[in-house]
Formats: structure tokens, sequence, C-alpha cells
């Protein structure tokens, strides 16, 4: 899956038509990132259909945005905690497949997901926000400046922070995968 | 030439490389063939980023795409059901159809009697009264500096004098003028002329040259706005309505990062404000806005805007803006003026660069910093000389995206400056340039 580039996207949509290119260009990338947070493809897609619906609702207060992939996944990101702590998705046990061509290799996803969940849950909640945009959508530093509301060099400083208290989590074994 | 990297800027350019990258940038290979601490921490970092990258891709489903289009038509068309039928062939009723739509969903308007509040109904007047005016003429005054940007306001400034126009219609256009500065967007464009630098920018339809002004050219989407932060909790709300007053006003907090606070107080935007709306009771048409901050000594109101001429003929002249042949321009896209080779490791290198070109006079050097097509007379009468006696730590503040660099100047009158300087590289090539702040 090859990722849109803020430069394709443009300003913020405000016709239908537009809203109907930008679900081209980011409808995969979006409901994959949401899928990683939630362990759930079928909440995932519901997420990120309520995500559009909501830009599109706010195209007006948003016209001025120009960093549209940065807001977007923010805003799911911002859906997919929302859900977890209504649901306590994380606490499920049961994994539920992402393809049913191939149940095992889902289930073995599923899990591995739930764990890197996990992972991620044992450092403070800024620095994975980081690594996650960082390693599962593929945000650069300044576009995750945006997502977050800090400067580029302290978002870097929280990836590089989290990703040694990772290291030294999978070093001990207290979070091996 | 580029300088070699040193282990800090090894580590920098490494952060967040994905392992899977095919050729790391040369510097970066160069450093880590000669330094086996740096080498260790690719590799570690590498090992844990691919840890944390999932097996599985995902993707949306076939149906996906389809039921999204479908639920934002939904949307569509749920904002224009409340529409007059005769609107719908005039677009520049649309704004006003999508406003009056916000207010009839907005839930917390409602009172436990399922009765519309006075906020509710009063905004929904104004909405409603909207859809049939063709242009708008505003008048105000606002505490800020003549000729600096729109958005500058402060409570120990003066106030100076604004105007906005603003015509609906198939060509949207615009007018917001002040005391050595004005901005027009002529439907298809929009351009900035400053009196006292001689110089002037282009942009598109929605460049940002007016700043927190350009919601009050949209009256129908500051009372779309409005609702949304009322119910959000953004902003509190208070009603005062008698027979003879209709007033909401509207309470926000400062946004933005205060750790420094360079910027507060410095922006609407930036500043604990109220901004009071002021209806006509008998057309429910928007008819006043004043906007206060509240600072150490009080409350403070930095701009008021009390005449709203409705529907008066504009001319076409209005909207046409005359340059002079030999303003200076700045680049559209806020990168600087010229190309060079020469890079910066950060905002207080660049603006040490800067004051250095213009300490020794040397114009085109500084318009590698400068987002302009050549050094006002301004610049060059002010700082041509300038000597550098400090440069502070960067820090940035509020809203604003690029950074602060303090310094201490000596200037060419002898004179002692002290100010902060404003740098940034948001640009498309991300190159450092000066933004302000001399």
């Amino acid at each position: 899956m090859v990722a849109a580039t803020s430069e394709a996207i443009g300003s913020w949509p405000q016709t239908v038509e537009e809203f109907g290119r930008l679900l081209e260009l980011t409808q995969h990338e979006l409901v994959q990132f949401a899928a990683w947070q939630l362990g759930n493809p079928l909440d995932a897609e519901d997420v990120v259909q309520d995500v559009y619906v909501q830009a599109f609702r706010e195209r007006l207060d948003r016209r001025h945005i120009t960093e549209v992939r940065a807001y977007l996944y923010r805003m799911v990101r911002n859906r997919c905690i929302d859900l977890l702590r209504t649901h306590s998705r994380m606490a499920r046990a049961a994994p539920e497949p992402a393809s049913p061509d191939d149940p095992f290799r889902a289930a073995q996803a599923f899990e591995q997901n739930r764990r890197l969940r996990g992972l991620m849950g044992r450092i403070p909640g800024n620095e994975a926000e980081v690594i996650q945009y960082r390693v599962w959508a593929g945000l650069s530093f300044s576009e995750i400046a945006v997502a977050v509301g800090a400067s580029v060099p302290t978002v870097k400083s929280r990836f590089r922070y989290g990703i040694e208290k990772l290291r030294r989590l999978l070093r001990t074994g207290g979070g091996s995968l | 030439m580029k300088k070699e990297l040193d282990c800090r800027d090894a580590m920098d350019a490494m952060t967040g490389l994905s392992p899977n990258t095919g050729t790391l940038p040369s510097g970066l290979q160069r450093h880590l063939s000669k330094c086996a601490s740096c080498r260790d921490e690719w590799e570690a970092q590498s090992e844990v980023m691919a840890v944390l990258t999932p097996h599985q891709s995902v993707a949306a489903s076939d149906s996906f795409q389809e039921r999204v289009m479908k639920a934002i038509i939904q949307e569509r068309i749920s904002e224009n059901r409340i529409a007059p039928p005769q609107a719908r062939r005039w677009l520049r009723w649309v704004p006003a159809a999508i406003a009056a739509a916000a207010l009839l969903l907005a839930i917390p308007f409602f009172t436990a009697t399922r009765q519309p509040s006075p906020g509710a109904s009063l905004l929904a007047q104004s909405a409603s009264a909207f859809s049939k005016v063709q242009s708008v003429h505003i008048q105000g005054r606002i505490r800020t500096v003549p000729g600096d940007n729109f958005e500058l306001i402060g409570a120990e400034y003066d106030f100076v004098p604004i105007e906005l126009w603003r015509q609906y219609g198939e060509t949207a256009r615009w007018r917001v003028q002040k005391p050595g500065r004005v901005a027009v967007m002529d439907g298809k464009s929009a351009t900035l002329y400053i009196e006292h630098t001689n110089t002037a920018a282009a942009g598109g339809p929605s460049a940002g040259f007016v700043d927190w002004l350009k919601p009050l050219l949209d009256p129908q989407g500051i009372l779309q706005r409005e609702i949304r932060a009322a119910n959000s909790g953004e902003a509190q709300i208070q009603i005062n309505q008698t027979a003879a007053v209709k007033a909401v006003s509207m309470k926000r907090h400062a946004k933005g990062d205060f750790t420094n606070a360079w910027t507060f107080n410095k922006s609407i935007q930036e500043a604990d404000h109220t901004c009071t709306y002021r209806f006509d009771p008998a057309s429910g048409l928007l008819a006043g806005l004043a906007v206060s901050i509240q600072t150490a000594a009080g409350e403070v109101t930095v701009a008021e805007f009390d005449r709203f001429l409705y529907n008066e003929p504009m001319p076409d002249s209005l909207f046409a803006l005359q340059i002079p042949e030999n303003a200076i321009w700045s680049k559209n896209d806020g990168g600087p003026a010229r190309e060079a080779s020469i890079t910066f490791s950060g905002p207080k290198e660049a603006a040490a660069y800067f004051f250095d070109a213009l300490g020794r006079k040397d114009w085109d050097a500084a318009l590698v910093v400068y987002p302009h097509t050549a050094a006002s007379e301004v610049l060059k009468r002010a700082y041509g000389g300038v000597e550098v006696i400090r440069l502070g730590e960067p820090f940035q503040s509020g809203l604003y995206r690029g950074w602060f660099v303090p310094y201490e100047l000596r200037m060419p009158n002898g004179r002692i400056k002290k100010w902060n300087i404003a740098v940034r590289n948001d640009n498309p090539q991300h190159r450092w340039v000066m933004d302000g702040g001399f």
C-alpha cells in the first residue's frame, strides 16, 4: 500500500467530489492505521467512516488546514482511543480474523497486534503516539508535529525516548513478541 | 561544502528512519562507517522498529468507499433540507443553509423543555437573514500597529481604523484595509500590499493575508463555528436578550503552547478572549462585534466593529489593487528568494547568517534567508551595518509554527535593540527564512 502524499491531497476538501478523491487517496492507509490501533478491521472501518463524515461536516471550519493527512490521522487516533475506552477492546481475548481466507494467519496477526499494543501501553502515551504515527502511519516528523501540536524537535525526542524504553523492555523480556 | 556529521547530527538524521530504507543518506552512511557507537545505535533502533511493524497489512473492504460516499451524500442532503426551495438555485445561499442546518442540529442549544434557547434562536435568525445579503461593508478599529500584520493586536497599542468589504455572488470578492496595509481578493487571486516597505505578495483566493479577520468576511461561517464551539464546550456562551438588545458572547481560552509566553496576547487566538456579537433586533443581521482580551490589568477591548452596512453598491475598482511598479514581491511559497548551497542547522544559525549579511550590507547574501525578491530600502536604511551583540537560544511560543531567536543588536544609529526574530522553515524547500521581528 502506498501512502498518499500531503501534496497529492492538497488542502481540506470542500465538495462531495473532492471528498471522493480524498477517500480514494487515503482510505486504505487510514483503515490500516485504525485496525492496528484497535486490533479489529471491522471496527476500524466504522471509525474511519465516522472520521470522513466528521471531516465533511466540519469542512468549512477546517478549510484553512493544509496538513490534511496529519489531521485525519489525529482524528482517527482520537476516535480509536474513545472506542477502546468505551468498549475495553484492549481486554478482548478472542482474535477476530482479519481475513476469512486464512484464519490461522489472521489469528497470528491479531496476536502480534495485541502484543504490540500491549507493549505500546507500557511507555508514556505521548511517546507511543509519536511512534505509532511514524512506524504505523509513516507520517514525517513535520506531519507528526502538526498532528500532536508540538515542535519537530519535541516529537523527535519523544520518538527517541520511546524507542529506547521499548528497546529496554524487549531486552529484559518484559515486552517480548 | 556540507560539513561532516558529528554524532549528534547522525543521531538526529537516523531518528525515525525505517530499517527498510533502501540507501541511507550519504552523510549518515559515512558517519556510521566510522563510528561504532552510532552504528550500534542505528542497529538497535532498526531492530525495535522492525519488531514494531505489524506483519499483516490491512486494506479497506471493497464496499467501504461506496458506504462512506453514501454517508457523506446523506450528510450533504440533510444540510440542504432546511434551505428554502428557491434558494437551491443560488450557490450564494448554500453557506447560509449549512449554518441553518447546524443550528437545527445543535441539540445542546435546546433547553430541557425542548424549546430553542435564546442563543440558538438569535443565531438562527441571523443565519436566515444573511441569505438575503449581497454585500457587507464593515467598519471598526483594532489595537495594533499601522502597517504591521492584520493578526497583531496588543492591549498597549492605540486603536487603528480598519475596514472590510465583502461581495457575495458567483464571484466572491473582498478587501481589507488599515493604514499602511491593504489586501484584496478579486475572485481569482489575493494580493497584499504594505506601503512603508513597498512590498507586495500574491496568492490564491484562500491566501492567509488577513489572518483572524477572514472569518469576519464570512459571517455565515462565524455563526456555524460559534455554534459548534458552544456545543463542544470549546467556548462558553452568554446570552443577553431584551426587547432592545440581542447579543451573544463567546469566551475562549488562548490557544497554543505558552511554555514561553512571547506570543501570549499578541493575537486574538493566542489570548484569553471574549467575542461579543450584537444582532439587529429587527432584521436579525449581525450589527456589531467587540473583542476583548484578558490582561493582568483586567479586560481590554482590542477590536470593535460597529458599522455593518449591508447591500451597498461596491464598484469593481474596490477589488482591484494598483501595485507600484518598483514594489518588492515576497515569494509565493514563503521560501527564500535566492538559491544557495549553504544550509543551516537551525534557526539560530540562519538568524546569525542574516544579521551578518545585513552587517556587511551584502543584500544578495541576505536574500538567501529573506523571502522577498529584493531587500527593501527600509531594511537597508535601518539594518545596513548592524552589529550583533548577542543571539539567544531559539524558542517556540503560542501557535507560531516557526521559531523565535532572541537578539541584541547595535543598530547603525548606535541604538541597542533587543527583540526576537521569527524564523521558519515550513516552506516546500524547508529552507530557513526570516519571517518578522526585525
